[in-house]
């Protein structure tokens, strides 16, 4: 398979002293969705600005499509699609006029102008809306209409940075129905940032996780999560001290045990098999619980653990908002979640 | 590039015409000043004959003098919206989405300096039109003592044009290189009130000082109201040293010289960042 990003010792510095993106190097395989993850701040809307003709690099190439982004920066508008996190649609045009105006900067053919249009306007579902102003459209309809501008003229690669920032759970889930569609009609490439984890590990084939401007972990979900040694279980004792996790690191089948606030996380391979063993160990060295629970790793496992810190974009979501998106997310894949 | 160029230029011309604030606002001065100074400031009064004509330079009346420089003025408060669009449109994406296309910086400067240019010729005869009204309905009205041959109306025209896609020019060099409306507004309104306050639009050019006729004698603003006087009143190009191609090819120069200015801002703007 051949690469449609090749990035190497990618690198960005801000006023000689803000190091945003540091000598960061992947591939991403032609047809692939790749994400990339990371915290406000980390580097991930400076990567796509570089790899997008929109930001000079202080060093390091990109590759994208075949052209050298750096030196042809307008051969790369051309071949790629941008969907960017806030929304850029021209609130004054109709969908219909926002689309006929990216059909002629993207060099659409006139006469198949109407059709496409006519084809985006009804698989994004705002065929009914194409002749109202953008300025009416509910965020959802704007999010598909910056879909559709960005894949008019059906571009290779498609960035989607941070695209469905700020869209309420359903509309999220419909957004992604769209791009997986394309992925599948079109063999797209799709490149996208998000801060929702549950999204990428359902969505994506390989992730990036990027810190402080440093690529700190790649690999599929799958990979990623089998790298953190199996299930978490986390130990609430009554009490703490050495001895508490010299008795939970002597348990078997453990292969770490780490403290934060009194509360022990331990990993292990087959953790609701471990919780009987752990309460009865704890039990006759004396040591009261309060709680014991069990988690599957995920990707905020991921995070936490390749960052030292954990996914901080949920704060202000209730426990049900996150279920409910998690459950819409999975439904409209129809994928299960490990 | 025309196609691309031609998409540009209609989207502004969209968004013009859906905002009719920007055009009301645009007219609001010069009617105003129309209404205010041009009723008040009844030379008639004071002065008579050759002597009211030297000082206003063949025109019939004040108000008819004030009607043509403020057809001319016209062409600043109406382009002053399209560099307030560049700031606008960065501040809400659009200009981004723009520059993330493979659209030229050439275009996407090029159709707002058309929309700039093609806009207030209506802006104008609009304020012409309403001046002649004023007379019809017992005001002191503007009396267009010429017979405006073709290549006159031409002329009055290109004049318009010109100081349109000049002051254009300038308010995109300026919106390309600020980031906030306030800061381009307190900018704008510390240029254009000078300019207009240095032109021949609203003093009479008899009684100005000489220091002043000279300093408005290379105001594009008298350059382009030269034309339109010269062109509106019988008898008026005896008062003028040169025939109104020679201000139009000055009023050119001016334009030029902007367009260039904004070009390189415009570049620098839409070019990727460093």
């Amino acid at each position: 398979m051949t690469d449609a990003i090749t990035v190497s010792g990618l690198s960005k510095t801000f006023n000689g002293t803000v190091h945003a993106v540091q000598n960061i190097s992947f591939n991403v395989t032609a047809g692939e969705a790749f994400g990339f993850l990371g915290p406000n701040g980390a580097g991930k809307t400076t990567t796509v600005s570089m790899l997008t003709g929109g930001l000079a690099p202080t060093a390091g190439s990109a590759v994208v499509d075949g052209v050298d982004v750096f030196h042809h920066p307008h051969e790369i508008k051309k071949r790629i699609g941008l969907v960017f996190q806030e929304s850029t649609a021209d609130s004054d045009l109709t969908g219909r006029e926002n689309l006929e105006l990216a059909a002629a900067l993207f060099g659409v053919p006139r006469r198949t102008t109407n059709q496409t249009i006519d084809s985006l306007l009804e698989r994004m579902q705002i065929g009914d809306a194409a002749d109202r102003l953008a300025k009416t459209y509910s965020g959802g309809m704007r999010r598909r209409l910056e879909l559709a501008v960005g894949i008019i003229h059906s571009p290779r690669v498609l960035f989607l940075d941070e695209p469905t920032l700020g869209l309420d759970p359903q509309g999220r889930a419909g957004f992604w129905r769209y791009v997986q569609e394309l992925r599948k009609d079109h063999g797209m490439t799709v490149f996208v940032t998000t801060h929702y984890l549950d999204e990428a590990d359902t969505l994506c084939d390989r992730l990036a996780i990027i810190d402080h401007g440093h690529i700190v972990a790649t690999g599929t979900p799958s990979e990623l999560k089998d790298r953190l040694g199996g299930d978490i279980v986390t130990v609430r004792p009554l009490r703490s001290g050495p001895d508490v996790e010299a008795t939970l690191k002597g348990l078997p089948g453990v292969v770490s045990v780490s403290a934060s606030d009194g509360t022990y996380r331990v990993k292990a391979p087959r953790g609701e098999e471990l919780i009987p063993t752990l309460v009865e160990a704890c039990t006759r060295a004396g040591v009261g619980l309060a709680g014991v629970s069990l988690k599957r790793p995920s990707l905020d496992e991921v995070f936490l653990e390749f960052t030292g810190r954990e996914y901080r974009e949920d704060e202000g979501m209730t426990a049900t908002d996150r279920a409910v998106r998690v459950g819409q997310v999975q439904q409209a894949f129809g994928r299960a979640r490990r | 590039m025309i196609r691309e160029l031609n998409a540009l230029t209609r989207r502004e011309l969209l968004r013009i015409a859906r905002n009719p604030q920007a055009i009301i606002t645009a007219l609001l001065l010069p009617i105003l000043y129309l209404l205010l100074f041009g009723q008040a400031f009844n030379l008639g009064a004071v002065l008579a004959g050759p002597e009211l004509a030297r000082v206003l330079r063949g025109a019939p009346s004040y108000f008819s003098y004030f009607s043509a420089g403020m057809a001319g003025f016209v062409a600043v408060t109406a382009t002053l919206f399209i560099g307030a669009n560049v700031i606008f449109d960065r501040l809400f994406g659009v200009l981004k989405r723009t520059a993330a296309s493979p659209a030229t910086a050439t275009s996407i400067f090029g159709s707002r300096l058309l929309a700039g240019s093609i806009q207030p010729i209506g802006l104008a005869f609009l304020v012409l039109g309403l001046a002649v009204l004023l007379g019809k309905l017992g005001l002191t009205g503007l009396d267009v003592t010429a017979s405006v041959t073709p290549v006159g109306a031409a002329e009055v025209v290109l004049a318009v044009v010109i100081l349109s896609a000049m002051f254009a020019s300038l308010f995109l060099a300026i919106g390309f290189s600020i980031e906030q409306p306030q800061t381009y507004f307190a900018v704008v309104n510390a240029i254009n009130l000078p300019v207009l306050l240095t032109s021949v639009a609203l003093y009479p050019w008899g009684i100005m000082p000489v220091w002043l006729q000279n300093v408005a004698s290379y105001n594009p603003i008298t350059l382009a109201v030269n034309v339109l006087r010269e062109n509106l009143f019988a008898g008026a190009t005896a008062y003028y040293p040169y025939d109104p191609a020679v201000y139009l090819l000055g009023l050119f120069g001016w334009a030029m010289a902007m367009f260039v200015l904004a070009t390189l801002l415009a570049r620098r703007a839409l070019a990727p960042r460093r």
